[in-house]
C-alpha cells in the first residue's frame, strides 16, 4: 500500500505544525520523518493518522483521498512513544482490540492474536496486564497489536525512546526484520539519527515544518541539500566560501579567508549566494609525509583524542581548526605539537549555502 | 488534543448547558423579573414594571434584620479568622497523614447535615442541655446560661460549621511555602514573631481573604441553624426570605430580597478578588 | 496553637457526638453521666412512618440527580477537556456558577421558578434544583478523572477501529470507573444533606429526611430524633469512608 502527501498543512491557530508537505512512500517501503523536535515531524504523523486533520493538502492512501476520513475508518495501525497500552485489558486483549473493532470471529481472533504474539515472543504473557510487563515486552505488545490488523499503513512514534540503550539496538533490528518480512508500508517518526539510519529505506529530513530533503540515508549524509542537514545527521567541518571561480574546468575558491581549495564539480554555474564547504571528519587525511589528495595544507596537530576504534584528530590549518576521523591504528603514530600535511579530495566536500 | 472542527465538542457540552439553563438561570431571570413588578392581592402584576419592592426593603424591620444578619456574620468571621491560623500553622506542620486526619475532623461539619449539626447544638446550648448541665456540676456558675434563642447561640454554631472556607486555602497556601523561607528568616535573626509578621502573613493574605469572604458569605446566607437556634424574635435575612416568600407569599418583595443578597455577595466576592489580586501585584513589585 | 487546635476540634466534633450520645440514652431526658445504653430510640424511629418515607424520598432524590449530574457533567468535561473549545473557559465558569449563588437565594428563585412551571412540591424540581447544586462539584473532580486518562488511549482505541463512541465506552468509561463512583458518592452525599434549597421548595407532603427532621426538631426535641440523626450520620461516614478510599476527598478539597 502507498502513502502519498500532497502540499499537507497543519496549523494550530495561527502557528503552522507542518508547512506544504509532499511526499510519496512506496508499497512496503520504510519510511523516516527525522528531524529535531517541534520540527512537525509527529504532527505530520498525527495528520496521516487522523489524530488532527489537515489544514490544507490531501494525504492518499494506495490512491484512496482519506484526509477526511474519521479515524478508525482508515485501516492503519499505530505505534505510540508510550505504546499506550489499554491498562484495564490484558496482553492478549489488547492485543484482539482492533480484531473486536472489525467484528472479527472468535476463533480467528484467537488464532491470529496467538500468532501475533508469537511473532513478538509474548505468547507466554497473554494474560498478563500492562503494569506487569518491561518496557521492552510492553513496546511488542504494542507492536503485535498493530500488527494484527493486517494495517495497510503502520506508524510509528518515537517507538524506542523509552527503551534503555541496548534494548533499543535490539528493537530496531526485530521491528525492522519484522517489517520486511511482512512487507508493511511503514512511516516511523524519530530524532535519532542512528535509529532513522539503521532502519528505513528512506528519510526526510524536517525542519520548521518543511521537508528539507528526501532520500536514502547515504544520499542524506554523503550528499546533504543544506547546512541545516549536514549538520544534523553528523559531525562536520565547515569553511566559509569566498568567489568561486573556474580554473581549467575545476572549480576553486578561498575558503575560512586564507585556504585556496578546490571544490567538487558541481552541475549548473558559479553560486552567486554566500556558500559554505561541508567536510565529514572521516574524509580528511592526516599524515606526517606526503599526501596526494587534492587539496593539502601543512598544519600542526592540536590534540589526538582516542575513542575506541577510531581517533579524532585536531590539526590546525593557519587559523583554521579542522577535526579529522581515522581508524586508531591510524592515528597511533600522530603526536600532538607534530607538524602534518592534512588533505582531502575535491568531490568528499559539499558546498551548500551559508548561513 | 483535538480539534475543533465539526460541532462535536458542543454536543458534550449541549445536555449540561441546556439543564443548566433551564435549573439555573432561567430560575435566577424569573425571580428578577418578579422582583420589578408589583404585588396585588390578585398576584404579580406582570403588566406594571416597579422598582418599589426595592424601596421597600429599606423599611425599618427589614433593616434591623439585615443589622442582626450582618452583625452575625462579621463576629463569626472575625472570630474564625483569628482562629484560623493557629490552627493551619499547627496542622501544616504535621505529618502528611495526620494533617489529613485534621483536615477530614475539620470538614466534617461541611460534611454532616446542617439539620444534625443544629440539633447537637441545641442539645448542648440549652438551658438544660449539657454545657449549663456541665457547668452547674462544677460549681462554676450559680443559673443557667442562655447560651440560645439569642445571637449568641447562632455565632456558637455558626464558627464551627464554616470554619472550613477560611482554613482550607490558608492550608493549601501554607503548605505551598516553602519551609526553608521561615527557617532562612529565623537564621537571619528574626524571632517568631516577625517571621510570622514578615513572612508567613504576607504571604498567605490573599487565600486568607478568599476564605474570609466565603466564610463571611456563608454566614450571612445561613437558614437552618440561625432559624433553630436563634429562635423567630431573631431573624436573619434568610429566615425573613422565607416569611415573605412562603408566609406571606409576596413574590416581589422575596424576589427583591434574593436578588439584593445574591448582587451584596456577588459585589463581596468580586471586591475579596480584587483585593487579593492587588496585594499578590503589590507582592510581586516589592523587592 | 496546640490549645487553640483542642478547642476547635471540641467546637467542630462536639455537636455531632452528642447527638450520637443522646441517641443511646435509655431515658427521655439528659442524664449525667451515661450510664445505660440503649437503642430504644431506634426502635422508635424506626416505626414512625413519617422520616422512613422521608428516607425513601431522600434516598431516591439523591440518587436520581447523582445519576443526572454525573452523566451530563461527564459528557460535558470530557467535551471540555477534550476538544478544548474556544469558549471553555467561560464555559466552566457557567458550570461552577452555582457555588457564587447562596442555597438561600436560589432556594427563593425556584420556588418561583417551579410554581412557574407547575412543578411545586414536585420530586421534577427538587431533582433538578439539586442537579444545578452538585454540578460544580462533578464537574471538577471528573475533570481531575479525565485529565488523568492519556489522550493516547483514546487515539490508539480509534485508530484500531473503534468509533469515538464505541472507544468511549471501551476506553474512557472504564479508566474513568473510580473517579465517576466518586463523583456519584459525593454528588450523592451532598444532595442527601442538603436543606435549605429544599425547605424553600416543599411544602409538608413532600419532606426529604432533612428537612422532616428539621420541622420535627422545630416541634419538640427528643432522642428519638437525635437517633434518625444519628443514622444520617451514620451513612454520611459510610459514605465518607468510601470517599476517602476511593482517593477522592483531598482531591475535592485541595482543588
Amino acid at each position: 500500500m502507498s502513502l502519498e502527501l500532497v502540499d499537507v498543512a497543519k496549523t494550530f491557530g495561527t502557528v503552522p505544525a507542518v508547512d506544504g508537505v509532499s511526499l510519496s512512500v512506496a508499497s512496503g517501503e520504510f519510511f523516516t520523518l527525522l528531524g529535531p523536535s517541534g520540527c512537525g515531524k509527529t504532527t505530520l504523523l498525527r495528520v496521516i493518522a487522523g489524530i488532527h486533520p489537515a489544514t490544507a493538502g490531501r494525504v492518499l492512501l494506495n490512491g484512496r483521498d482519506i484526509t477526511h476520513a474519521p479515524m478508525h475508518t482508515r485501516n492503519l495501525a499505530m505505534v505510540f512513544q508510550n505504546y499506550a497500552l489499554f491498562p484495564h485489558l490484558s496482553v492478549f486483549d489488547n492485543v484482539a482490540f482492533g480484531l473486536r473493532s472489525r467484528r472479527v470471529g472468535r476463533e480467528e481472533i484467537r488464532t491470529r492474536v496467538r500468532d501475533a504474539l508469537a511473532m513478538v515472543k509474548l505468547e507466554a504473557l497473554a494474560e498478563r496486564l500492562p503494569a506487569q510487563l518491561s518496557g521492552g515486552q510492553q513496546q511488542r505488545v504494542a507492536v503485535a497489536r498493530a500488527l494484527v490488523v493486517r494495517p495497510d499503513l503502520l506508524l510509528f512514534d518515537e517507538p524506542l525512546s523509552n527503551l534503555d540503550a541496548r534494548l533499543r539496538d535490539e528493537m530496531r533490528f526485530e521491528i525492522r526484520d519484522l517489517q520486511r518480512r511482512i512487507g508493511i508500508t511503514t512511516v516511523l517518526v524519530t530524532h535519532d539519527i542512528e535509529e532513522a539510519f539503521t532502519m528505513s529505506d528512506r528519510m526526510a529530513v524536517m525542519q520548521g515544518g518543511k521537508i528539507m530533503q528526501i532520500g536514502r540515508a547515504s544520499e542524506i549524509y554523503r550528499a546533504p541539500a543544506s547546512r541545516f542537514v549536514a549538520n544534523f545527521v553528523g559531525p562536520i567541518n565547515e569553511l566559509t566560501l569566498g568567489a568561486i571561480e573556474t580554473v581549467d574546468n575545476r572549480r576553486r575558491a578561498r575558503a575560512a579567508g586564507e585556504l585556496a581549495v578546490w571544490l567538487p564539480d558541481l552541475e549548473g554555474t558559479s553560486r552567486a549566494a554566500p556558500a559554505s564547504l561541508i567536510l565529514r571528519p572521516e574524509v580528511l587525511r592526516v599524515s606526517a609525509g606526503e599526501l596526494g589528495t587534492d587539496n593539502r595544507f601543512p598544519g600542526k596537530i592540536e590534540d589526538v583524542i582516542y575513542l575506541g576504534a577510531s581517533s579524532e584528530c585536531r590539526v590546525k590549518v593557519g587559523a583554521v581548526r579542522l577535526s579529522a576521523v581515522m581508524p586508531s591504528a591510524a592515528a597511533a603514530q600522530l603526536q600532538p605539537g607534530a607538524s602534518v600535511s592534512v588533505g582531502w579530495d575535491a568531490k568528499d566536500g559539499v558546498v551548500v549555502d551559508a548561513g | 488534543m483535538l480539534d475543533r472542527r465539526t460541532g462535536a465538542p458542543w454536543l458534550f457540552v449541549a445536555p449540561l448547558v441546556l439543564v443548566m439553563v433551564v435549573g439555573f438561570v432561567w430560575p435566577l431571570v424569573q425571580v428578577l423579573v418578579n422582583s420589578l413588578h408589583p404585588n396585588t392581592p390578585q398576584g404579580i402584576d406582570s403588566a406594571q414594571w416597579t422598582l418599589g419592592n426595592y424601596a421597600r426593603l429599606a423599611d425599618p424591620f427589614y433593616g434591623e434584620v439585615l443589622l442582626r444578619t450582618l452583625r452575625i456574620s462579621v463576629i463569626v468571621t472575625a472570630i474564625s479568622g483569628l482562629l484560623a491560623y493557629p490552627v493551619a500553622l499547627f496542622v501544616s506542620r504535621r505529618s502528611t497523614r495526620a494533617q489529613s486526619l485534621f483536615l477530614l475532623a475539620y470538614i466534617s461539619p461541611w460534611l454532616i447535615n446542617t439539620v444534625v449539626k443544629a440539633l447537637g447544638w441545641t442539645l448542648l446550648l440549652r438551658t438544660n442541655g449539657m454545657v449549663n448541665t456541665l457547668l452547674r456540676a462544677l460549681d462554676v456558675i450559680p443559673a443557667p446560661l442562655k447560651l440560645m434563642l439569642n445571637e449568641t447561640g447562632v455565632v456558637i454554631a455558626l464558627i464551627p460549621g464554616h470554619f472550613m472556607f477560611v482554613l482550607l486555602p490558608l492550608w493549601v497556601a501554607l503548605s505551598g511555602l516553602d519551609p526553608a523561607l521561615s527557617w532562612a528568616a529565623g537564621t537571619l535573626g528574626a524571632r517568631p514573631s516577625a517571621v510570622f509578621w514578615r513572612v508567613l502573613l504576607p504571604m498567605t493574605l490573599p487565600a486568607f481573604i478568599a476564605g474570609l469572604v466565603i466564610n463571611f458569605i456563608m454566614n450571612m446566607t445561613v437558614f437552618a441553624i440561625p432559624m433553630l437556634l436563634g429562635g423567630a424574635r431573631n431573624m436573619v435575612a434568610s429566615m425573613l426570605a422565607y416569611q415573605v416568600n412562603l408566609v406571606s407569599l409576596d413574590w416581589p418583595l422575596g424576589g427583591a430580597l434574593a436578588v439584593a443578597l445574591l448582587a451584596f455577595t456577588l459585589a463581596l466576592v468580586w471586591i475579596g478578588q480584587r483585593g487579593a489580586g492587588l496585594l499578590l501585584a503589590a507582592r510581586s513589585v516589592r523587592p | 496553637m496546640i490549645l487553640v487546635n483542642i478547642l476547635m476540634l471540641v467546637v467542630v466534633l462536639a455537636p455531632v457526638a452528642v447527638v450520637m450520645w443522646m441517641s443511646f440514652t435509655p431515658t427521655a431526658t439528659f442524664v449525667l453521666p451515661l450510664t445505660d445504653f440503649s437503642l430504644r430510640w431506634y426502635r422508635e424511629a424506626l416505626s414512625y412512618p413519617g422520616f422512613i418515607d422521608a428516607f425513601w424520598l431522600s434516598f431516591e432524590l439523591a440518587t436520581l440527580a447523582a445519576v443526572i449530574t454525573v452523566a451530563l457533567s461527564f459528557l460535558a468535561a470530557y467535551g471540555l477537556a477534550r476538544y478544548r473549545p474556544r469558549g471553555g473557559g467561560a464555559l466552566k465558569a457557567f458550570f461552577t456558577a452555582p457555588l457564587l449563588v447562596s442555597a438561600v437565594v436560589f432556594g427563593i428563585a425556584m420556588l418561583q421558578f417551579v410554581n412557574r412551571i407547575g412543578l411545586y412540591n414536585q420530586l421534577s424540581g427538587l431533582v433538578l434544583a439539586h442537579v444545578v447544586l452538585v454540578v460544580p462539584f462533578a464537574i471538577r473532580s471528573l475533570e481531575v478523572t479525565l485529565r488523568a486518562v492519556p489522550e493516547e488511549l483514546e487515539w490508539a482505541a480509534m485508530i484500531l477501529g473503534r468509533s469515538r463512541l464505541g472507544m468511549l465506552l471501551r476506553v474512557t468509561l472504564p479508566l474513568s470507573a473510580r473517579g465517576l463512583v466518586t463523583a456519584f458518592l459525593f454528588c450523592f452525599l451532598l444532595s442527601f444533606s442538603e436543606v435549605t434549597t429544599t425547605i424553600f421548595m416543599t411544602g409538608p407532603s413532600l419532606q426529604t429526611l432533612p428537612v422532616r427532621i428539621y420541622s420535627y426538631m422545630s416541634d419538640r426535641i427528643d432522642p428519638t430524633v437525635a437517633a434518625v440523626s444519628a443514622l444520617v450520620v451514620m451513612v454520611s461516614i459510610v459514605l465518607v469512608a468510601v470517599l476517602n478510599l476511593l482517593g477522592g476527598l483531598r482531591r475535592l478539597t485541595t482543588e
